[in-house]
């Protein structure tokens, strides 16, 4: 029984480490609660800058039409497909801003969510 | 040594018998009696205005405005010896080829010669604006500032170089500079205080015969010349053309209704755009005027390629940074995303706001016309028909949209278009008084009041100097251009008068 205490009692604390360890490193990364679109969200560093910007692109289409049209289109690799925007032109204004279109539906993505 | 003539002195009914009169006293008419002073010529420089500013002189420019917001009539010039140059900025940089072309995707536009016609002439252009060695475009080579790398594609950085200033004297205003020189000319004379109230054509309505003349203190007095030289500016030349129609009932040159017609200006709409740098802050040539090692001062601007003018079928822009701005949420969320997702560090980014100065679209309805009021001489007053089209809007909005593209493409920054809606352009748009084209140039009578030489179309001895004759009009600031074009006459008319 001890034995089987001991065990336990080093595990919780163990539990007990990761956890405050995963807290201390949102000193340095943001943790998300769990989205059905963490596919595409996880290409976005700081997601909540995105969703400040995506904020005011106004996008009226659902977070599944988004998403559904993003995974249409990008690759597993945001910077080539942003590269792509640009290079094609495809800039979305956002307030005046013009961002590449990938980055503008994946901030839109991200202010819905 | 010839003393600068006071006309107010010369009597009531006075003939003066000069070989040729040049008609105004600014850029151009100083610039073409100086190319023309020691040659065989007796030239007269006729001057409405004074060595200094005159308010009942001045009076005399007034007319009225209707259509888009513009500067009064009386305030965007000014009506003694140097002209515009006693209020100029200095801004000097040569038109570009493409300006001279013909563009299928600018209507009315084209020179009846490419801007080879004009480069003999522009270093002495240069040498008269006191513009120090030529550099322009060279800048980039020999600047020691870390420039703003756009990389390629429609928008490259282009420079403009300054007339020079003298501790905080405005840039080389001619009455000032070249009265002197003009004294030294043995063979010209220059009267001040002399307006002309009528140019009389020859009954056969085929030269001119003489010009009649008026001071504010009562003296009329005519001048003969063999040869005549209107270079009054863009409102003065029109407004002088249409007012002498006692021979020609339309006005001279104007028998196919042009004259007064396409009068353009560079609009400068300030704030139009955001640029946000993500190195940091732009060198100082970006914001201000830098003096070089070899003494010419130089400021960088953003101008559209020929290629991408033609592929967007955009109109001339020269793009300035104008002074730091702050971002609000939305912006810093903008820099701070965009950034991150290209993988460049914007720590340190820097916003600065960007004006323009934009190429208009010529015209037709654009047009001066005169009006039943008098000034104080006799000499029937202008209207201003002022149109700026939404056209002129988004076709600058297209390079705006390009140069954003740019600096996405090349990591350096990111633009934010702040213009949308005509009604924000036009709050903050300022103008260049640049007065262009209201008696343009055209090989064909009928597309031009003057053709390539600037001799008026149907009168034999009659030629205009001066920004009035470009046809269509680039985004360059005319004083240079129009000193390298009054200097291409002086040419034309030693040989005319040989």
């Amino acid at each position: 029984m001890k034995r089987r205490a001991f065990i336990a009692g080093v595990a919780a604390i163990g539990v007990a480490v990761a956890a405050g360890l995963y807290r201390f490193t949102d000193l340095f990364v943001n943790h998300y609660p769990p989205t059905p679109y963490d596919d595409l969200l996880g290409k976005l560093v700081d997601r909540e800058y995105a969703a400040r910007l995506g904020k005011a692109a106004h996008q009226t289409a659902s977070a599944d039409a988004l998403a559904a049209r993003l995974r249409k289109t990008v690759p597993d690799d945001l910077k080539t497909a942003i590269g792509a925007d640009i290079a094609a032109g495809r800039l979305s204004e956002v307030d005046g801003w013009l961002v590449p279109q990938t980055l503008m539906l994946l901030s839109a993505l991200a202010s819905k969510v | 040594m010839t003393a600068l003539i006071d006309a107010r002195t010369i009597p009531s009914g006075t003939e003066l018998t000069p070989d040729l009169a040049i008609i105004g006293g600014g850029p151009a008419g100083i610039s073409l009696a100086l190319a023309l002073a020691g040659t065989h010529l007796k030239v007269a420089l006729l001057e409405s205005g004074g060595m200094g500013f005159d308010s009942a002189a001045q009076k005399m420019y007034d007319g009225s405005i209707d259509g888009v917001n513009y500067v009064a009539l009386d305030a965007g010039r000014l009506r003694y010896l140097g002209g515009g140059t006693n209020h100029w900025g200095g801004w000097c940089r040569p038109m570009d080829a493409i300006d001279f072309a013909p563009r299928s995707w600018v209507p009315h536009s084209g020179w009846p010669f490419a801007r080879t016609a004009l480069d003999p002439y522009f270093a002495r252009a240069q040498a008269r604006v006191e513009a120090g060695p030529w550099v322009y475009d060279k800048s980039a080579d020999v600047i020691k500032e870390p420039l703003l790398n756009i990389g390629d594609g429609g928008i490259y950085t282009s420079w403009f170089q300054f007339s020079k200033t003298r501790g905080d004297v405005l840039p080389t205003a001619f009455g000032n500079r070249y009265a002197e020189g003009l004294k030294e000319a043995r063979n010209v004379t220059t009267y001040l205080h002399a307006n002309i109230t009528g140019i009389r054509l020859a009954a056969n309505a085929q030269s001119v015969d003489h010009l009649d003349l008026a001071t504010l203190n009562g003296k009329r007095f005519t001048v003969k010349p063999r040869w005549v030289v209107l270079a009054c500016g863009g409102m003065e030349n029109a407004r002088l053309l249409l007012a002498s129609n006692d021979v020609m009932n339309t006005g001279i040159g104007n028998q196919n209704d042009l004259v007064g017609r396409f009068f353009a200006d560079n609009p400068v709409p300030r704030d139009v755009a955001t640029l946000v740098s993500f190195g940091g802050p732009l060198a100082g040539c970006y914001g201000s005027n830098i003096t070089m090692d070899d003494g010419a001062v130089v400021r960088a601007t953003f101008a559209p390629t020929p290629d991408f003018m033609k592929k967007a079928q955009v109109a001339g822009s020269l793009t300035t940074i104008e002074q730091p701005v702050e971002l609000d949420d939305t912006g810093r969320a903008a820099v701070v995303t965009t950034a991150i997702a290209l993988g460049v560090d914007a720590s340190r980014a820097k916003a600065y706001s960007l004006g323009c100065g934009m190429e208009l679209i010529p015209d037709p309805d654009r047009r001066l016309t005169l009006t039943d009021e008098k000034d104080a001489l006799g000499l029937p007053r202008l209207k201003l028909h002022m149109t700026i089209a939404d056209e002129d809007f988004a076709r600058y909005r297209r390079t705006l949209e390009e140069f954003g593209r740019q600096l996405l493409a090349s990591k350096a920054g990111m633009l934010r278009i702040n213009s949308h809606r005509r009604e924000e352009w036009l709050k903050n748009m300022e103008w260049g008084h640049h007065h262009l084209g209201t008696t343009r140039m055209h090989d064909d009578p009928r597309r031009g009041v003057v053709d390539a030489d600037s001799k008026v179309h149907g009168i034999g001895n009659m030629f205009i100097a001066g920004s009035s004759v470009f046809p269509s009009y680039g985004a360059s600031n005319p004083t240079l251009n129009l000193i390298a074009l009054t200097l291409r006459l002086a040419d034309h008319l030693k040989k005319v008068t040989a």
